[in-house]
């Protein structure tokens, strides 16, 4: 019999809120959480905007001895599970845990750990300065590792860093480790915390705003870097049901691709974005006039919104005039590997509650960017499919494909 | 009929015995040499540490000069992986129909990560070079090779430690499972860097005296490699319509984590160890009997050394294991698709390539010391397990 893989349970960390509640309720009012930044001093950069998560206290959610042993990305990932589990209402213990994984992505990892340790050599000169126990902090991979100690989890712990786009890679392996009868409860989603690297990186291409994030409008003028987490519990659809669980949405098909085009720059043709979209139309088996809503890439640079629009037309043909597209990133800015994975449980949160979620800051009709991008209000509307897309550097493309389960 | 198998019809390998699949093929069962590393760009060790580096590799020879000048070593590295063993096919491939390339790596381009970071930190923030960006994300090696070789079928980097390249060979062989891919390359990446060498010395994961001593009972750390392997796999079905050499079939693959507490160095779960040996064996449809020599994952760190051969001596007592890592370092997330690249050479040449030392070995386990010649196996057993609690086996099966 074939297998279904559904999700039950969301854990969401965002500048704008954090846990289900808390997000909705400030997405629903086009809440700006591109703020400026506390967390380190930003005089020598020309942007002091970012998207920061500025009330999480891992206390929280974690005993002390582990958020000693965690740094930030690990903390906000560890945090999204146990709002995940609470959410779904599972017992993991109760659960195979060799059938249990964890499947995560992120861009930059856990880049604090090298910041400090690099920044204790630079003040020391000596690199005993360094405690022993810091390098092992660093690599990307304990992130999911750090999730699967918190549940118990012995099946496959899998990390995908593919940048920007890596939450959604993480998701659609998590859904086929399911379907392939491997699995039967993935840990899914992306983390990213704000790092001085990504900040100072996109502050020296140019790429950032200087006010608020505004995608597809005429006047936008870049990017906000932020940091956040989203972990999804995507589960095998009969053993949800037979536990009585609270399903948002399955988990329909991913499709990826790559425009091998530039390691910043997007094809202006969209050719990656466009393989990604119809790869994941074609998994999910929906045809392209049956797409309710686009949760867009959307960052608010000139050439990511001039060509997603260009993806969304070549793919939906006239559909996509009928189709609205939103990016969150105008409201929580840019997350990173962890942006698909927020945008995938906000797009289960609007296949539930009937409702798309806006997109902020949109004053200005760009001529290139000609389709209905949701501007500034959340508006009522029935969610059956929805698509998220998330594109990356070194033409990484993603998209998943939602869709209501059907009764 | 139907082959829906997963083989291998290509492979190539850069490491410190060699610059391709033929060299290391080559120079395999003699090979012995350790360099050390002290100085980099922006920060140096006071000593030097003794590592396994890749030599004699000219990016420009191999690759040509265009478009190397921001590349990095990372992405150097897998670039000429890419063309040493698969450059004139690719070429020869109309551009849609190109594998995609799935990489394995611990740490991608750390250099170029806290380079940039030092970078900023000694000229400021506004003097970085905005080009070197590109490079500190953990993909770019990966991406730079989709970019110059036009793969646009999949661009996928999986970092899971040590583990890595056997998870992203997983990966692929479950995109290909899936259907959706004819072909990928897949396999691992890594470079030696600053960053890296100095986490495995402050954590004291490296030997302290300077030798690795794979399942050694005097074993007293590890010692750092790099390079970079890389495979191309496809079904069965495919490999035969487009009459291709299979050099072997990926008759089992497992991967698995122990979600033990976190110790420094620390111990590994039995039950996990011995459940990805299991399972690929199952997923083979063999007993651990009938596997013809083991390709141990050990590297002189000797809890984990410990755990692998006590599985090892209980499941599978007298078969012959062999240490790659001996001769090439501990590669990080390349290590288990450069021990798959060892093991296929040594399959194809009816060999096991002894390790070339003579120290005490752990009980139960029959290290092969000298090249054993004229041994054909059809089965081999290539394991991947690190202290972060990633376990992973991976069996081939010579055709």
């Amino acid at each position: 019999m074939m297998r279904h893989a559904v999700i039950t349970g969301i854990g969401l960390i965002t500048p704008i809120g954090i846990g289900i509640k808390y997000f909705w309720q400030a997405a629903v009012k086009a809440t700006n959480g591109v703020l400026p930044i506390e967390s380190f001093d930003t005089a020598d950069f020309k942007t002091k905007t970012g998207g920061e998560v500025k009330n999480f206290k891992a206390s929280e959610y974690l005993a002390p001895e582990k958020i000693s042993r965690m740094d930030r990305s690990s903390q906000f990932a560890v945090a999204c599970t146990r709002m995940a589990i609470d959410d779904a209402g599972i017992n993991c213990k109760a659960q195979n845990p060799w059938r249990m994984g964890v499947c995560m992505g992120t861009t930059m990892g856990e880049p604090q750990v090298l910041e400090h340790g690099i920044a204790l050599k630079y003040a020391s000169s000596d690199a005993a300065a360094i405690p022993r126990e810091l390098p092992s902090q660093y690599p990307c991979n304990v992130i999911p590792e750090n999730v699967a100690r918190e549940v118990g989890a012995k099946g496959q712990v899998v990390m995908i860093p593919t940048a920007c786009a890596a939450g959604n890679y993480a998701i659609g392996y998590a859904a086929d480790l399911v379907r392939m009868g491997r699995l039967d409860v993935v840990f899914a989603g992306g983390s990213d915390p704000l790092s001085k690297i990504a900040f100072t990186g996109f502050n020296r291409l140019l790429a950032t705003t200087r006010g608020v994030c505004r995608p597809f409008d005429k006047n936008r003028d870049g990017m906000a870097v932020g940091e956040g987490a989203a972990v999804l519990i995507v589960e095998e659809l009969e053993r949800a049901r037979s536990r009585g669980a609270e399903i948002y949405c399955e988990i329909l098909g991913c499709g990826l691709g790559c425009d091998a085009h530039k390691m910043t720059i997007p094809d202006p043709a969209g050719s990656g974005g466009i393989l990604a979209f119809r790869r994941a139309l074609a998994h999910a088996k929906v045809a392209p006039d049956k797409v309710d809503y686009i949760s867009a890439h959307g960052t608010g640079t000139i050439e990511n919104d001039r060509g997603e629009t260009l993806i969304a037309k070549t793919v939906l043909g006239e559909h996509a005039y009928q189709t609205p597209i939103s990016s969150i990133k105008s409201m929580i800015g840019h997350t990173m590997g962890a942006a698909s994975a927020i945008e995938a449980a906000a797009c289960a949160l609007m296949i539930k509650n009937n409702m798309v979620l806006p997109t902020a800051h949109y004053q200005d009709r760009d001529p290139e960017c000609d389709l209905d991008y949701v501007p500034n209000q959340a508006r009522d509307r029935k969610v059956n499919i929805a698509v998220s897309n998330a594109y990356a550097f070194g033409g990484n493309a993603s998209s998943l494909v939602l869709g209501r389960l059907q009764q | 009929m139907s082959d829906r198998h997963i083989v291998i019809t290509g492979a190539s390998a850069i490491c410190a015995a060699g610059n391709s699949f033929e060299e290391l093929s080559g120079n395999l069962p003699a090979f012995s040499r350790i360099d050390s590393k002290k100085t980099f760009e922006f920060h140096s060790f006071d000593v030097d540490i003794p590592c396994y580096a890749v030599a004699g590799l000219d990016p420009a020879a191999v690759l040509g000069k265009a478009g190397l000048r921001t590349k990095d070593w990372a992405t150097k590295l897998l670039l000429c992986c890419v063309e040493s063993g698969f450059g004139p096919m690719l070429t020869a491939i109309p551009e849609p129909q190109r594998p995609g390339l799935c990489v394995g790596t611990a740490f991608g381009s750390v250099q170029s990560i806290g380079d940039f970071l030092s970078d900023s930190i000694v000229n400021g923030v506004n003097n970085v070079n905005p080009q070197a960006f590109a490079n500190t994300v953990i993909n770019a090696p990966t991406s730079n090779a989709n970019i110059r070789y036009v793969l646009r079928d999949l661009s996928a980097t999986i970092s899971t430690g040590f583990n890595a390249s056997l998870d992203a060979l997983l990966y692929a062989c479950d995109h290909l499972r899936c259907g959706y891919l004819n072909a990928v390359i897949a396999g691992g990446l890594e470079e030696i860097s600053y960053y890296g060498l100095l986490g495995l010395q402050r954590s004291g994961a490296l030997s302290r005296s300077g030798t690795m001593m794979p399942m050694g009972i005097d074993a007293d750390g590890t010692c750092a490699g790099e390079g970079c392997a890389l495979f191309l796999l496809e079904t069965g079905n495919a490999a035969k319509e487009r009459g291709a050499t299979v050099l072997a079939e990926i008759a089992g693959i497992a991967s698995a984590f122990d979600p033990g507490p976190v110790k420094q160095n620390g111990n590994l779960s039995r039950d996990v160890v011995r459940f990805v040996i299991d399972d690929a064996c199952k997923q083979a449809g063999i007993r651990p009997s009938q596997i013809g020599f083991v390709a141990a994952s050990a590297d002189g760190n000797p809890k984990i050394d410990e755990a692998e051969a006590s599985v090892l001596a209980e499941i599978c007592p007298g078969l012959p294991v062999t240490a790659y890592k001996r001769k090439i370092g501990e590669c990080y997330g390349a290590s288990t698709a450069l021990s798959l690249a060892c093991a296929l050479a040594d399959m194809q040449h009816n060999r096991i390539s002894g390790i070339g030392a003579d120290y005490r070995a752990m009980s139960g386990i029959a290290l092969v010391r000298d090249t054993l010649e004229s041994r054909t196996s059809t089965y081999a057993l290539v394991n991947a397990f690190s202290c972060d609690g990633q376990c992973g086996a991976l069996i081939i099966k010579k055709r």
